[in-house]
């Protein structure tokens, strides 16, 4: 019998108790990658954006609109691909007001060019281009809200007044995970000519690609150099920056998150421990006989850890185990349906279940560290006289 | 009944499995009652900003005052309506007020936030008699200088006594004085005088929102009708309390979502934790309970006993971590107001309330922790106990 392998045998002594220590580590585990799913899906926005596009908009506040005319400034400067703009319209379904999605004025001729991660089906996508109620929306905000091709709904806006009548021309679903999939797309045209007059022609920000994605910042910066001198300054980033901005005002939500997922660790480690500790307590006659026959102090501490590392990864793969099909296939379909504006994929990570393993075993470790120093320095002689 | 001084004493022996346990459920508590307290300061924050006899006049459909456009032409029909107190002189009590957003660089991490821009009165401050200047001075009327609430204070590039921020291009306004305003919402904002912010923000004509205060809180109805009767404004008057109800709304939900989900993971990992410890209490206790069974304790009061026991374990956690927690109401937590999309700062509130729920939270851990340990140590035969 190897060292190692009796180690592993002290782990089957008291079942039950080991049952309970690993059923404790899963229900850790699953919380840990719950929260770092979170976390990782709603930092890693910035990550998935596109390299080469560049988001233009008043440099002060996403408030005040931007004449259009602009457009036709951005098109004709240098490295840039092509252009179009949007305006944010806040649109919500009179029936059911407390379902949040984003719904923006666009043009549809350019659109697309410049997001062109999504597939819709190209006769509906025409359709779209040349219906001027038109809208298009994604397959999640369709199912959730029971919409289908064909159909014509009428919605309110937060923003602009009145009844807003549309007719869903088409469905549009994501080529990569950086697309939400429910967003609401609608002609600006129809926006604006159902507008007052002082609020005419203008757009809420303008998006560009670029030809030379390595330089995109130097061009951004070129481009807001051209509006400095007009009336109206803006300020432009690409796309990552941009995000990253945007994520800046939940930094104390994500701070929060990391120290919750750190407190449940802390919570684990003295479950493991204590699960360790009393099995110390309750074989301190056998160690004493063990080094007695010869055994070094180490062999005692390796046993040790090596048990309670066993355990909690043990624990850490009952917990992944559970944890898929609960984040892939349970709460994640139900985010991006859900909350796809901020959480357009929300999916276990290989990464994040690479990690919840590793700090199991690693945790475990640590955790069998007091009792594994203590067993190895007990004194043969009060080891085999002491009484558990 | 088994003198509670044995469960007591019996804790006390296993000092490390005791304490190991006992500070699971603490950090479990910690976590509850910090997202509990986080969630009580967010309704006080949001709540202490309305005032019984104040209404807010917004554009119908808006759900928040920076989307809301009242015409200047429609604000002495408003003054007019039944209900709107006066003041000594005999003017109506009420203020006009253009609330927008700026992007504004946050301090301390990468990335701007949008913070909300009030465009008030000269007599704001007699207008809202709970606010007063604990830095620095009021503002010259008509002038381009600013207040600063003291929670957005010193978290935002350029909002702090001495520092400027853009209005708009080439006008910057100078922060000349710091603001309380009883913890209420308002200490997120900055403050500047309202024909500044027209300017800037190219909002001439109209307003955001009008304020009133009634003669007593029970004119509301008939100043509601005097004001929405009225279809071709197109406004809605809301109480103060149920609009600030309103804006609480989605950021509250967001916190108890969140902290339930929390609790219930952390709660049955703590669970375990006691179950474990219990359980390794019974079977290192069989003599005893033999005894004391011999000696004509029933089964019941074994039970009870053992109970009482885990929930000791469990109180004295939730004690550990119910005190912890109250150092959070020193830290103050900055984010995104979801129904305004504007920075505001929050505080843990620590009520009795809170804390009384985390320590019962702690108690029902320890008691379904308990039970089946202790039924076990029920079912004990004295005969067998004793002959080990």
């Amino acid at each position: 019998m190897t060292l190692t392998s009796l180690a592993f045998r002290n782990f089957g002594r008291n079942r039950f108790r080991a049952f309970l220590t690993v059923a404790a580590v899963a229900v850790s585990i699953v919380a840990f990658l719950l929260l770092r799913t979170v976390v990782w899906a709603w930092a890693s926005g910035a990550e998935w954006s596109a390299k080469d596009r560049i988001v233009t908009r008043h440099k002060v506040t996403f408030v005040i609109w931007l004449p259009k005319h602009y457009i036709d400034i951005v098109r004709q400067a240098p490295h840039i691909k092509t252009a179009t703009w949007a305006t944010w319209f806040g649109a919500k379904d009179p029936k059911r007001e407390h379902e949040f999605f984003t719904s923006l004025a666009v043009d549809p001729a350019t659109y697309f060019d410049v997001y062109n991660e999504v597939d819709v089906a190209p006769e509906a996508l025409e359709t779209w281009k040349h219906d001027r109620q038109g809208a298009i929306v994604g397959d999640a905000l369709a199912k959730k809200l029971g919409w289908k091709v064909g159909d014509r709904i009428t919605l309110k806006s937060g923003i602009f007044p009145g009844d807003w009548a549309f007719n869903i021309d088409a469905i549009y679903t994501a080529r990569a995970k950086s697309v939400d999939r429910s967003t609401l797309l609608f002609s600006w045209t129809y926006l604006n000519e159902s507008l007052r007059d002082r609020q005419r022609d203008m757009i809420g920000w303008m998006v560009s690609r670029v030809d030379d994605p390595a330089h995109v910042a130097e061009i951004g910066v070129a481009l807001d150099k051209r509006f400095e001198d007009l009336d109206t300054p803006t300020l432009s980033q690409d796309e990552g920056t941009f995000n990253a901005s945007f994520l800046a005002m939940f930094s104390a939500i994500l701070g929060a998150l990391d120290i919750i997922s750190a407190v449940i660790l802390g919570i684990m480690t003295l479950i493991v421990g204590n699960t360790i500790a009393m099995g110390v307590r309750e074989r301190t006659q056998e160690f004493g006989v063990l080094r007695a026959i010869g055994f070094m102090p180490g062999h005692i501490a390796f046993w040790i850890v090596v048990e309670a590392m066993v355990m909690a990864l043990v624990g850490g793969l009952v917990g992944v185990a559970v944890a898929f099909p609960f984040i892939n296939y349970g709460v994640g379909r139900f985010i991006e349906e859900n909350m796809g504006s901020m959480f357009p994929y929300f999916r276990l990570e290989t990464a994040n279940i690479v990690l919840a393993l590793v700090v199991s075993a690693l945790l475990g470790a640590v955790a069998s560290g007091i009792p594994a120093m203590r067993a190895s320095r007990t004194r043969v002689i009060d080891a085999v006289r002491r009484v558990a | 009944m088994v003198p509670i001084a044995y469960n007591v004493r019996s804790l006390a022996v296993r000092k490390a499995t005791t304490a190991a346990t006992a500070g699971g459920i603490a950090l479990v508590v910690f976590v509850v009652a910090a997202s509990l307290m986080l969630g009580a300061g967010i309704k006080k924050t949001l709540g202490s900003a309305a005032r019984p006899d104040g209404v807010i006049v917004l554009r119908m459909g808006s759900d928040s005052e920076f989307g809301s456009v009242v015409d200047e032409s429609n604000v002495p029909l408003i003054l007019a309506a039944p209900g709107v107190a006066h003041d000594a002189r005999g003017k109506p009590v009420g203020a006009r007020e253009i609330v927008v957003v700026a992007a504004m660089d946050k301090l301390g991490t990468t990335g701007v936030t949008n913070v909300t821009l009030r465009g008030v009165d000269e007599d704001v401050m007699s207008f809202r008699p709970e606010v007063h200047i604990v830095a620095g001075r009021v503002p010259r009327p008509g002038s381009d200088e600013a207040l600063v609430g003291a929670r957005i204070r010193g978290r935002i590039r350029g909002l702090d006594v001495g520092q400027t921020f853009d209005l708009k291009k080439n006008r910057p306004a100078t922060v000349v004085g710091v603001f309380e305003a009883g913890g209420s919402a308002y200490e997120s904002e900055v403050w500047v005088d309202r024909e500044a912010v027209r300017q800037a923000y190219n909002r001439s004509g109209m307003v955001s929102t009008v304020r009133v205060h009634l003669e007593s809180p029970s004119k509301f109805d008939a100043f509601r009708a005097g004001v929405e009767n009225d279809k071709r404004l197109g406004l809605q008057a809301l109480r103060e309390s149920d609009f600030y109800e309103q804006q609480s709304e989605g950021i509250t939900t967001f916190v108890s979502l969140l902290g339930n989900t929390v609790a219930v993971f952390f709660a049955l990992g703590a669970m375990i934790g006691a179950m474990i410890t219990m359980y390794a209490a019974v079977a290192s206790r069989q003599r005893e309970i033999g005894t004391l069974r011999a000696l004509g304790f029933s089964r019941t009061s074994i039970l009870v006993s053992f109970v009482t026991e885990s929930v000791l374990l469990a109180a004295a956690g939730g004690i550990v971590g119910c005190a912890a927690s109250l150092s959070m109401g020193l830290v103050h937590f900055s984010m995104i107001n979801f129904s305004s999309w504007s920075e505001m700062v929050f505080s843990f509130d620590p009520t009795p309330s809170v804390l009384f729920k985390a320590l019962a939270f702690a108690c029902g851990m320890g008691l379904f922790g308990g039970i089946l340990p202790a039924a076990r140590a029920a079912r004990t035969s004295p005969l067998q106990a004793i002959r080990g």
